[in-house]
């Protein structure tokens, strides 16, 4: 249903969000199957959001994103990450369409978002693997509840690609999560405990030999806390750790595809210190150090895998960074014929990252006024 | 069908009209408007002292119906109270700093001691949050004054912290040669409340990094971009501080836009009244507590300009438009010589808007009370025929719906009761 009006002069113009983020790298891949690369754009991305006040005191924004996947991804130059509508309130959040799926429920400091991607998300079980966009972003339908502005419970369901079944667009997941969250203005009230994290993830996918739907698929549980170690202005260092526990098919004992590690048991750990140096209020330089561990318990050859991260950031100017990033991945048993042997991989980096709203017209609901000083519709 | 179009029903809300009917005269008109009045503040005998007490809290403010936004506040009201006090009173303040931001209070035309003009860290340190100042003055020179904030002043004066002071001469003598019983104190000022908005979010959540570092003693200078003196803010930009207000550090490109113009806090429709009788003066103290010019225009009149800046006018000329300008006041004399319900408002009519929809801002009445009933019946005077009834447009072809007997829906919707004023909102 579409309504027009005469009077197109007496639109409101809204606000306009624009979010940019460049990320170019030389990679040196040492001991590695894949090869180095001169200069490496992918992650860069573009995003654009526009918001409005409706009429009965909801709000209402359209984003629209665009992302530069990796060079055989097979999703061409660009793959549009975002394109959804957001529906809030005070308390009510309501997201419909492409976005990040709730796999995740932590953000990591890597250089790239997919840098650690078989650790710190809960994987698609109907993806070939092929890239790692079709694990991240999905269809989504959730509606979110705020409990006190710091208790997120959120219901959503989702249809992720299906390698096989491209152009299904059924629902083909659902899951809850439960997330404990300091709003980003408030983190120097809050000493440790910034977020803690409970997922659960269910994947109607078709076990042989189960039909009932509940037993025949795959399901997956994430746990997840930011810590903050010292919240200090100047000083600043925390810890992010997420566990993925995923809830298999016990009868998955190899893995000859990307389809079978999805679908094994697996248990994942990983996390990462991060000491931020700020100066005069805006960030001046940042380290970082990490690991992930990936257990299978149920293949016939002992397999896991581990990683170990670390990288650096220094602030040239406003929104501009240089960096660097050393990644070891081990692989061993089934996930080294998988993903290749051991690898050591070294990036330089140049970093641009911009978000600036204009046109604004009314407050955020982490806003401290709203937060602090009652939330005014 | 275009996709630009989609959902545009923006276009709908300001098409429709909304009138509401009212009396001006009655009983609750000048109820509501004692409202929109500045309040005086009490104050409390110490010996020789008028003792008087003002705090400053976050707000959430209504300058029109149906639009809030959060501020800052003397007492919980903008402007805040009027400090109203004789000529050579010895005067205290106690200002209570409620907010997390800093603040002080200067007291705009008045002879104060060198300390207690509130200027800081030229005169005093600012009052810092939770924290509390005592200002002692004698109350000179006779006239119409102000205080405001002198902390973060482009916010902090915008955002409401301003009011009126009023230092009275019982020998005064404008009073002496234009007797008058009412006076009127308005207050302009001109808010953009999206800058609001977000510098006070922007100050609020750096106070919380600050207060954090002051708690462990590590909070200096350069942090705070304050220092002793000229050398020691070279030599740290010697040593690598970038100030501010350079382009590749924080500097704000956005100057306040003001979208919302307001006297006494207040917006049309929420505007006060001017009451005044045919053979009466009424005084009116006009004070500018904002950032814009404005020029304001008394319909039907000419006005006695007969103080400048609180100093009585030793020869008072006629006006019908005064520019007042950022911190002036003007006392001005109206005389009640032509009857009517006369607007005044602010020429520079992009000052006559509410976030940018014309009529709003400080759009207000002078009314005279003893207007016969009768005049208030604004059909008689229509020089529209659809609304005389004798005008025989009923009968016209095709104009059924226009007869008297099918008119009284329109005519209800049209004027209520027919008095004025009503309340038009759209354009």
């Amino acid at each position: 249903m579409i309504l027009i009006s005469g009077l197109t002069n007496a639109q409101i113009t809204p606000e306009f969000e624009i979010g940019a983020k460049g990320v170019f790298s030389g990679n040196l891949n040492f001991n590695s199957d894949e090869s180095s690369a001169v200069s490496d754009f992918s992650d860069t991305q573009l995003l654009m959001g526009l918001s409005q006040k409706l009429y009965n005191n909801w709000r209402a924004q359209f984003v629209l994103g665009l992302q530069f996947p990796d060079a055989n991804s097979n999703l061409g130059e660009v793959f549009y990450n975002n394109i959804f509508i957001r529906l809030e309130d005070q308390k009510n959040v309501v997201r419909v369409g492409r976005t990040l799926a709730q796999t995740n429920l932590n953000e990591f400091p890597t250089l790239r978002d997919d840098d650690a991607q078989q650790f710190v998300y809960a994987l698609n079980p109907f993806s070939d693997g092929i890239n790692t966009e079709r694990d991240q972003y999905s269809n989504v339908l959730e509606y979110t509840h705020i409990f006190k502005q710091r208790f997120f419970v959120s219901v959503h369901g989702e249809n992720f690609y299906d390698s096989l079944e491209p152009d299904d667009f059924r629902l083909n997941s659902m899951g809850i999560s439960l997330v404990y969250q300091v709003p980003q203005s408030q983190r120097w009230n809050r000493n440790i405990v910034q977020q803690i994290g409970l997922s659960y993830n269910n994947y109607f996918t078709d076990r042989p030999g189960y039909s009932n739907d509940f037993e025949s698929s795959v399901k997956n549980i994430l746990l997840s806390t930011v810590l903050n170690i010292k919240p200090d202005p100047i000083n600043f260092m925390d810890f992010k750790f997420q566990a993925i526990q995923n809830l298999g098919w016990e009868e998955v004992t190899q893995l000859n595809d990307y389809f079978d590690y999805t679908r094994t048991q697996s248990t994942s750990l990983f996390g990462t210190f991060r000491y931020l140096k700020q100066k005069l209020e805006r960030p001046h330089f940042q380290v970082s150090v990490g690991g992930g561990y990936k257990s299978f318990n149920d293949l016939t050859t002992d397999s896991d895998q581990l990683m170990f991260i670390t990288n650096g950031f220094y602030r040239m100017g406003e929104n501009f960074d240089i960096g660097i990033q050393y990644r070891y991945t081990e692989n061993s048993g089934f996930t080294q014929t998988l993903f290749g042997k051991n690898e050591h991989r070294l990036q330089l980096s140049v970093v641009y990252s911009f978000s600036k709203i204009f046109n604004k017209q009314f407050g955020d609901r982490e806003d401290l006024l709203n937060l602090e000083h009652n939330y005014i519709k | 069908m275009d996709r630009r179009d989609f959902l545009a029903t923006g276009a709908m809300s300001t098409a429709g009209m909304l009138f509401i009917p009212g009396n001006l005269l009655a009983k609750e008109a000048k109820t509501e408007n004692s409202k929109r009045l500045v309040q005086t503040l009490p104050y409390k005998r110490d010996g020789e002292w008028k003792e008087f007490e003002l705090y400053i809290d976050l707000h959430t403010h209504e300058p029109a119906p149906g639009y809030q936004y959060h501020t800052l506040a003397f007492n919980d009201m903008i402007p805040g109270p009027e400090i109203r006090v004789n000529a050579g009173d010895k005067v205290r303040v106690k200002f209570i700093n409620k907010t997390d931001l800093n603040h002080t209070i200067h007291w705009h035309g008045i002879f104060v001691p060198w300390r207690m003009d509130g200027v800081p860290f030229v005169t005093q340190l600012p009052v810092m949050p939770k924290n509390e100042f005592i200002y002692e003055f004698v109350a000179k020179p006779e006239g119409t004054h102000f205080y405001h904030c002198h902390w973060g002043t482009l916010m902090h004066m915008q955002a409401g912290m301003f009011g009126s002071l009023i230092v009275e001469n019982p020998n005064d003598t404008i009073k002496e040669r234009f007797p008058y019983e009412r006076e009127y104190t308005l207050v302009y000022s001109a808010h953009d409340t999206n800058y609001i908005r977000e510098e006070m979010n922007g100050m609020l959540e750096r106070m919380k990094q600050r207060s954090y570092l002051m708690k462990e003693g590590r909070f200096n200078s350069e942090q705070w971009a304050v220092f002793d003196n000229k050398e020691q803010f070279t030599a740290s930009m010697e040593n690598g501080y970038q100030p501010p207000y350079v382009t590749n550090r924080r500097s704000n490109s956005d100057l306040p836009q003001a979208n919302w113009f307001t006297v006494n806090g207040k917006s049309y429709p929420s505007t006060p009244y001017l009451f005044i009788k045919s053979g009466e003066n009424i005084r009116i103290r006009l004070i500018n507590a904002g950032a814009e010019t404005h020029h304001l225009h008394m319909h039907g009149h000419d006005f006695w300009m007969v103080a400048d800046d609180g100093v009585p006018l030793e020869h008072p000329f006629k006006r019908n438009t005064v520019p007042l300008t950022p911190g002036k006041t003007f006392d001005i004399i109206v005389e009640g010589t032509n009857r009517g319900i006369w607007t005044f408002h602010d020429h520079d009519t992009r000052k006559v808007t509410n976030n940018g929809l014309y009529p709003g801002g400080n759009l207000l009445a002078l009314v005279y009370e003893d207007l016969p009933a009768e005049e208030l019946v604004i059909s008689k005077y229509s020089g529209n025929p659809m609304y005389n009834p004798n005008a025989g447009m009923g009968y016209m072809k095709g104009m059924d719906t226009m007869k008297n007997e099918n008119m009284d829906s329109m005519n209800k919707m049209m004027f209520g009761e027919d008095k004025l004023p009503k309340i038009a909102l759209d354009e």
